[in-house]
């Protein structure tokens, strides 16, 4: 109890970790529970099952923030709740109206192949839109907590480093390679070349004339550079300040163990660690043997029922060793449990459930 | 008769990896298979309990062999044919460059990814093998088989076009390409499964497999089993929740069989251990598929 609460105190609660294993879900009950505490939430997800819009009473896919009507859940007055989910695209075009120096490079850009490509076909352009909204919500200071929702990734990191590695894709440097506009040393001269002959291969060997897309691409998007270093300084500050929380979620199955690791320690490479470790979908605990044993029944619906019971104990003994494995590697950091739902979430009482249901695993 | 190369996917937690390395697993009884990863986590090998070998160079065992491709490997690949002088080849690889290149140049890493899938099902063909990957989640597996139509309009002629319908072709080849699609014994999981299943038909890549129902639990309660003992109500409760799961799973087992669809499913399997020995188990409901 005390724990949670310390978590939806933070001003910010960015949940982390691998596919499957519920952080859409955490993300919405951890914003639903906080806004039923009579605090104002935004919670963006990136790309939810439509269950959970369905649950939380959002339209398939909004084009608004949406506010979600949250009586009937709770009789007593309650803070209020705004549900966002991201559209890269939108973001990235926005981005490019408000940062563009002039209609006439706006419309280059829109109208450019390589940034139609780059905003719609490439994953980490998600992650760094993500973050872009991110830093709109946090400045826009609307809320006393936003929930993020990160994006499907292949690593832990791409979300958290993604604002960096947009800046190092657009940096003076990359730029000064295609477009070859500015001082070249040697050393960059060479790669020049080598990145011109990949592109120009790329170009005989498809017919697609990228060339030219590119280096365009690249003198248009030069002007903007300054505008986008200056945000992932910012973001980083947002993750780095005392009043964001990173929430590493992972489930208590062998697989996910693994998984959780190579995430925690890829979030040490960029020198953060989560603030703490959910472990979701814990099932219930087991009723005791003793009373079946002493229970009066036909002896072929004990037979079934004892049987049910021991395989139900290995499941419950294969959970409790993934929760140990995950809390060895998350020794120093609070680690919390939460429960399974049996279902997929359908309503905000689901999501209440597993919220309230948020517990510190000693 | 299976494709000489499946992907198998499903929805983030359905047990992809699992349900892969089970796939893998029961071919490699018949022949040769090979089992891809195509990200550096490798779960479905490590499920078998094997590490994949630096690209190009599996690790056999029991003619099942684990490798691991990324696009960033496939990229590095590409420079590296397309960049004869060596030296440079290395510096473009380690500088920004290479991020830049692979970011400048839409779907290009999917589709690099394909073309790789295309030489090992075309391998895979002419020796009479089998190859298994361990693909991304369904919503990905569906964006990355449209990688090749979408390249198409980008280049109406041309290598590119060519190479892509090249791809189109390989997609379409049941002999070549099939998808296996996971899914647990959940209301919503399975509803989401046919979705991905019409979200192909539509693309007109129908070469789903077959769907794997994953830990289905083996039934335990009958109709005529009833206790509203007071006393047992915990236990009576969990056998309550398994049935449920037993007749999800029932229920699941109709709506494939009206879509034509073929059904694997993969037994719930009671044990505090889960590895090796328990993926050698679910491999046997593989074997009954027509050899």
């Amino acid at each position: 109890m005390a724990v949670r609460f310390e978590l939806t105190n933070k001003r910010l609660i960015i949940c982390l970790g691998t596919g499957g294993v519920g952080k859409t879900t955490i993300a919405a009950a951890l914003a639903l529970e906080a806004a039923l505490a009579g605090r104002t939430v935004d919670v963006m997800t990136i790309d939810p099952a439509p269950r959970l819009l369905d649950a939380l009473g959002v339209p398939n896919r909004p084009a608004e923030p949406q506010e979600i009507p949250l009586n009937g859940v709770m009789p007593l007055p309650v803070g209020r709740l705004r549900a966002f989910r991201l559209d890269p695209k939108r973001m990235f075009d926005r981005l490019v109206h408000r940062y563009a120096p002039s209609p006439t490079v706006r419309k280059a850009i829109l109208d450019n192949r390589i940034y139609q490509g780059l905003s719609t076909a490439l994953a980490g352009v998600a992650d760094y839109m993500a973050a872009e909204q991110l830093l709109d919500l946090w400045r826009q200071a609307g809320s006393d907590l936003i929930v993020v929702d990160t994006p499907p990734a292949h690593e832990a990191i791409n979300f958290l480093d993604a604002p960096r590695r947009m800046v190092e894709l657009l940096s003076s440097r990359a730029l000064t390679l295609l477009g070859a506009s500015r001082t070249i040393g040697r050393r960059l001269a060479i790669l020049d070349v080598a990145a011109r002959a990949v592109i120009r291969a790329f170009d005989h060997l498809t017919g697609l004339n990228l060339l030219d897309d590119v280096q365009s691409f690249v003198r248009i998007f030069d002007g903007m550079y300054e505008g986008f270093a200056e945000r992932a300084g910012q973001f980083e500050a947002v993750v780095r300040d005392p009043a964001s929380a990173l929430l590493l979620i992972s489930s208590a199955e062998p697989q996910r163990v693994e998984q959780t690791r190579e995430f925690a320690s890829s979030l040490s490479r960029l020198g953060l660690w989560p603030d703490a470790l959910l472990i979701n979908r814990m099932t219930d605990p087991l009723p005791s043997f003793e009373q079946l044993r002493s229970a009066k029944l036909p002896a072929s619906l004990k037979r079934k029922l004892e049987r049910n019971f021991r395989d139900y104990s290995a499941l419950k003994a294969r959970e409790a060793i993934s929760v140990r494995n995950l809390r060895e590697l998350a020794a120093n950091i609070p680690v919390l449990l939460a429960n399974d739902l049996d279902a997929e979430p359908v309503s905000l009482k689901d999501l209440v459930y597993i919220a309230r249901s948020i517990r510190s695993a000693d | 008769m299976e494709p000489h190369l499946s992907l198998v996917t499903g929805k983030g937690g359905a047990g992809k990896s699992t349900a892969a390395a089970a796939l893998a697993l029961a071919l490699s009884k018949r022949t040769k298979t090979v089992l891809v990863d195509l990200d550096q986590r490798a779960s479905a090998a490590r499920l078998l309990e094997l590490e994949p070998a630096p690209r190009y160079e599996g690790t056999t065992i029991e003619n099942l062999e684990v490798r691991s491709f990324t696009s960033q490997d496939e990229l590095a690949s590409f420079i590296e044919r397309i960049v004869p002088i060596k030296t440079i080849a290395r510096r473009l690889l380690r500088s920004h460059t290479f991020g830049y290149v692979s970011a400048a140049l839409p779907g290009l890493e999917a589709f690099l990814m394909l073309e790789r899938l295309r030489q090992l099902a075309e391998e895979a063909e002419s020796q009479g093998t089998f190859v298994v990957v361990d693909g991304p989640a369904s919503g990905t597996a569906v964006e990355l088989l449209s990688v090749p139509l979408r390249l198409r309009q980008l280049a109406p002629f041309g290598t590119l076009n060519a190479l892509a319908r090249q791809i189109e072709d390989f997609l379409n080849d049941p002999r070549r390409f099939g998808l296996w699609l996971t899914a647990r014994p959940e209301r919503f999981a399975i509803h989401e499964a046919f979705e991905t299943i019409d979200c192909l038909v539509q693309r007109r890549q129908t070469g789903v497999v077959a769907a794997i129902l994953n830990a289905v639990p083996t039934p335990l309660l009958q109709a005529n089993d009833c206790a509203s003992l007071r006393s047992v109500q915990g236990h009576w409760q969990l056998a309550l929740k398994r049935k449920a799961i037993s007749e999800m799973a029932a229920h699941a087992r109709q709506q494939f069989k009206r879509a034509g669809i073929k059904l694997i499913e993969l037994p719930m399997l009671y044990t505090a251990e889960f590895g090796r020995t328990q993926i050698e188990i679910l491999a046997t409901a593989f074997a009954e598929l027509p050899g």
